[in-house]
């Protein structure tokens, strides 16, 4: 019996010589980055640097709440410090797995609620070098995931991962990530343009446990296209911190509470 | 007295003076492997300049790229259609992926950012995101892009008609190969569309090749021309094949030294071998002399040896001068143009260390009988061409004050169309017209708002100032003022974007299509704005800190006088408009425009000093002041003559032709020097004027006219080339060459004729010849 299976297994996962697939690493790696805890909580530092050095600084805090599962409907609220004209500025996204994101953002100047377009993931987080879908995540069906190899990086063992897209119009051609075999978090990625040369590398620079969540406390995105490079600092993290429901609402973006943003 | 030791060793042992020689150059020839050209219009400054200094600022500042390539797309029946959209989206598809694009900042209808508001929403994201599936699609595409001034006259043609992709390239791309693949992608595309690439890069990268071909084509025809020419002058193949080798060392020695040190080829220097070859024929003189003396004597040494004391002193003085006139270049501003400067003066010492060594040891390797039938051919009184010298010095004696007051009255004229000389360099208009360079940027500037970019940067005293509506209204205003000029295509700045984003936010109600009230807003839009576009749409036209705006404006030619223009208008609006802000200009437009100015101040410069270096080098060589005035006239004159020329017919006036102004005079003075010295020679002997003045017409005349043809042999070759400043140079100095070897041998014995009292006879003239 037991050849059987082996056979069968073979045929089933015939060229996989890993012990997960693609797909199951991916899968792991985004509950951990991006679903852990009820809820999370954290003052976001990000510094742009330009090519000839100079730096713009964004300041805000994020708050995000998991709906269902890991991998399921999420509500994200930001608020901004940084710079300073744009204080009292509040951003909010409802992600829903495999459909277009909502998103709002409010603009104090002029008192106005909008809801923005989610058409382009792939267009720049607030100027950073981030897009949208690598501050909250990419749906893992766009991608075809597979192991290329094992290897050590920074003294952990991972999983290096190449993602393709399977739609021929991303702004890259395929991703490598190299993912913690122990927490699953990415600790480097290099996204290939599609002249095959390197466009742009995501670090993790520092991970530390908060409330027994591995967490990502500082990263960088450098575009090696534009000479331009983003740093990120969380200054304090927290999780299961009971956000309300009611905050993900147009009543709380125009003046959300400071408990939530301070 | 070295000189005559060296001639005499060169007789003595030619062979090994020769293999020496042939050793030397073998090692210079070494280098050539090396070579590498330069054709960046910004290496005309050094490194260090002002201005490009200030635009290596402005540049990192606004992230900009310092070269921007233009791919122009036409279809008479209009862009806005599923299928010339499609070809737009495939091409720009592939230009993406093309090696030395920055694709990121690549501005296409597939990848320019468009804000708008649907079903309620705000929407950034890229104009076309996909190929428009029907009619209704087109016409919302057609309403996105000619409702938004960042696109019209940018992207699209106001008529509909031509389409545009902005294509920057990272820094040392080759502007023609990307040029040359961007062709082949179109190619594969068909179908009524035309396609026209432009942009500074591909004029430059393209020249940059034509460059290095004809240096190539052009100095060895113009070797061949000048080689035939001198066989049919002379019916002497050895005598053509010894000067060959004379121009091709010197050629070789000064290049490789040159490639050697690391300097790259660039337009001037690749002109170097056809002047050298040029400079080269000056060694006729002692080929000339030789023939008369050994047929006079029938001694091959005693001839060699007379004949190189009977010229040397004119020879050396020569090439004295023309190494002056071409180390004067030394002094200019301009890079290239010291490079060449010091690379032909090289050249033209290397020349006249080979006349006093290669040369005589060549006639003492030569066969004697050989000579004999040479020298049976050179009479001087019954050569054709003599006869006719001596009738045209005839002319100027016995008719001297006739003959002045004609040049008077040319020489009224020609100062007249000096006034009308314009000076110009525009890179583009140094390829012909037709050619598929100057073709595409003609049809880029009139369908769209044009081809050279200037910037002009507002700098406030503290942060965050640009985003105040007084700082927007004064960018906004001057953007209007400078869209009245006619050179200028379009103009672009953050203001467009803040007055695009308080529309939309506004439901698109065009009454908000202004600068909002209020700083606290314009800050808020901006960065609702960076929330979603690309990074570089923000920084090219703001600094970090909001201190710094870049506006762009697209110039629609690429004169130097255009930004110009520019300036001149942002100069008045300053006076009408106060604002703590400074603005200055920048970009590549403006640059051309620093430099050309640079041009004109080297030329006078350049010029005034070449007249008192080749001045003085006339007054120590004919020890006398009088004498060097009078030498000095005629040549003055060629020279008046061609720059009234230049200015009548409207020929822009160039780097090359300026730095023509000062070589000429280097080289048109041998002529007077070989006339004046060996008229002064020959009177010193017979004492009778009208005797030595016809003499001197003859004998040395014939080499002087022989001279100057084969000079202009070598230089008309260049009259073919598909560059236009080889063509200019080539006319100039053909022109040049004929016009002042004519006038040497006119002008100087009417002078002489007519100041014979004050020259001959007034203490100075006679009394110095014992020195």
């Amino acid at each position: 019996m037991r050849w059987i299976i082996i056979v069968l297994s073979l045929m089933v996962f015939p060229v996989t010589g890993f012990a997960q697939s693609g797909d199951e690493v991916i899968k792991k790696s985004q509950d951990a980055f991006f679903y852990p805890g009820k809820d999370f909580k954290a003052r976001v530092m990000m510094k742009l640097i330009g090519k000839g050095g100079q730096e713009r600084i964004r300041e805000l805090t994020m708050l995000r709440k998991n709906y269902g599962e890991a991998g399921g409907e999420q509500k994200i609220f930001m608020y901004f410090f940084q710079p300073t004209d744009v204080k009292d500025m509040t951003f909010m996204v409802y992600k829903y797995p495999a459909r277009d994101d909502d998103r709002w953002l409010f603009v104090p100047a002029i008192n106005m609620v909008r809801r923005i377009a989610a058409q382009d993931k792939s267009s720049s987080f607030a100027g950073s070098d981030f897009t949208y879908e690598d501050v909250s995540g990419r749906d893992i069906q766009d991608d075809a995931h597979a192991v290329t190899k094992e290897e050590a990086f920074n003294n952990r063992d991972c999983y290096v991962i190449k993602s393709t897209p399977k739609a021929g119009d991303m702004n890259y051609d395929y991703k490598l990530s190299w993912i913690d075999k122990g927490n699953y978090l990415p600790l480097k990625e290099e996204y290939y343009n599609k002249k095959g040369e390197l466009d742009r590398l995501y670090t993790s620079d520092e991970i530390k446990e908060v409330k027994g969540f591995p967490t990502i406390t500082k990263r960088t995105m450098k575009n090696h296209q534009s000479g331009h490079t983003t740093e990120v600092k969380y200054l304090s993290v927290d999780y299961n911190i009971d956000i309300d429901d009611s905050l993900f609402s147009e009543r709380y973006l125009r003046q959300p509470l400071k408990k939530w943003t301070e | 007295m070295r000189k005559f030791s060296l001639v005499e060793f060169s007789v003595d042992y030619p062979k090994a003076v020769v293999a020496i020689l042939m050793v030397i150059t073998m090692l210079f020839m070494t280098q050539f492997t090396k070579i590498k050209t330069d054709t960046n219009p910004k290496n005309m400054l050094p490194a260090a300049s002002d201005v490009r200094v200030w635009n290596d600022e402005v540049e990192k500042t606004f992230n900009l790229y310092e070269d921007t390539l233009v791919v122009g797309v036409v279809n008479e029946k209009g862009i806005l259609n599923s299928d010339t959209l499609g070809k737009i989206q495939r091409i720009t598809g592939e230009i993406l992926r093309l090696k030395g694009v920055a694709a990121t900042d690549v501005s296409s209808f597939t990848t320019i950012d468009n804000i708008e508001v649907e079903n309620d929403a705000l929407r950034v994201s890229t104009l076309m995101t996909a190929l428009p599936k029907n009619d209704i699609e087109i016409e919302h595409l057609r309403k996105m892009l000619f409702e938004n001034p960042l696109f019209v006259n940018r992207i699209i043609s106001k008529d509909g008609k031509t389409a545009a992709i902005y294509i920057p390239l990272q820094k040392g791309a080759n502007g023609k190969e990307i040029a040359d693949a961007i062709r082949q992608i179109v190619k594969k595309e068909g179908g009524g569309e035309k396609y026209y690439i432009a942009g500074d890069p591909v004029a430059r990268d393209t020249f940059g090749v034509d460059m290095f071909k004809l240096m190539g084509i052009l100095a060895p025809i113009a070797g061949m021309v000048m080689f035939l020419v001198r066989y049919l002058m002379f019916r002497d193949m050895f005598l053509s094949m010894a000067l060959m080798m004379d121009a091709m060392i010197s050629i070789v020695w000064s290049m490789g030294l040159l490639i050697g040190l690391g300097f790259p080829i660039h337009i001037m220097s690749s002109m170097a071998p056809v002047f050298l070859m040029a400079i080269a024929t000056d060694s006729m003189h002692i080929f000339n002399e030789f023939y008369f003396r050994y047929k006079e004597t029938g001694n091959k040494r005693l001839a060699i040896i007379e004949t190189m004391a009977a010229v040397s002193k004119p020879v050396r003085s020569t090439a004295l001068a023309t190494a002056a006139g071409f180390a004067v270049l030394l002094f200019m501003n301009i890079v290239p143009v010291q490079v060449f400067g010091g690379l032909v003066a090289f050249g033209t010492i290397i020349l006249r260390v080979l006349s006093f060594t290669f040369v005589p040891a060549m006639f003492a390797l030569v066969k004697e009988e050989k000579l004999k039938k040479i020298s049976q051919t050179e009479e001087a009184d019954l050569g054709k061409t003599s006869q006719f010298l001596k009738k045209l010095a005839g002319v100027g004696m016995r008719r001297p004050a006739e003959t002045v007051i004609v040049g008077l009255i040319f020489f009224v004229a020609a100062i007249v169309g000096v006034t009308k000389i314009t000076v110009n360099n525009n890179l583009v208009e140094w390829f012909k017209k037709g050619s598929e360079v100057r073709a595409a940027d003609t049809v880029i500037n009139q369908a769209l708002g044009g081809t050279a970019t200037g910037y002009i940067v507002a700098t406030a005293k503290e942060d965050d100032y640009i985003k105040t509506p007084a700082a927007m209204r004064y960018i906004e205003g001057l953007q209007r003022r400078l869209e009245t000029l006619p050179v200028v295509g379009k103009t672009m700045s953050v203001v467009d974007y803040v007055k695009r984003i308080n529309r939309v936010l506004h439901n698109d109600d065009t009454s908000y299509d202004v600068v909002p009230e209020r700083k606290d807003i314009i800050g808020q839009y901006l960065f609702l704005f960076s929330m979603s576009a690309k990074p570089s749409d923000l920084d090219n036209v703001v600094d970090y800190p909001f201190r710094r705006a870049n506006l762009w404006v697209q110039l629609k030619t690429w004169d130097a006088g255009a930004m110009r223009d520019v300036i001149k208008a942002v100069e008045e609006y300053k006076k009408a408009n106060p604002s703590p802000m400074e603005i200055k200009p920048s970009g590549i437009a403006y640059f051309n425009m620093v430099w050309n100015d640079e041009v004109v101040g080297d030329m006078v410069k350049g010029f005034v000093i070449a007249l008192v270096v080749v001045f003085i080098i006339l007054a120590y060589n004919f020890h006398s002041i009088k004498w060097a005035v009078v030498g000095y006239t005629p040549l003055l004159f060629t020279i008046l003559l061609i720059y009234g020329v230049v200015g009548f017919v409207g020929k822009d006036f160039d780097m090359p032709i300026s730095v023509l102004s000062c070589l000429s005079l280097g080289m048109a003075v041998d002529f007077a020097i070989h006339f004046v010295s060996r008229f002064r020679q020959r009177f010193k002997e017979s004492g009778d004027l009208n005797e030595t003045l016809l003499w001197t017409a003859a004998r040395p005349g014939k080499g002087i006219v022989r001279n100057a043809i084969l000079f202009a042999s070598a230089f008309s070759v260049m009259l073919f080339a598909p560059l236009t400043p080889y063509i200019s140079v080539g006319a100039f100095i053909v022109t040049m060459m004929m016009l002042s070897s004519l006038l040497t041998i006119l002008y100087l014995p009417a002078l002489i004729v007519l100041t014979k009292d004050w020259l001959l006879k007034g203490g100075n003239g006679e009394s110095e010849q014992s020195v």
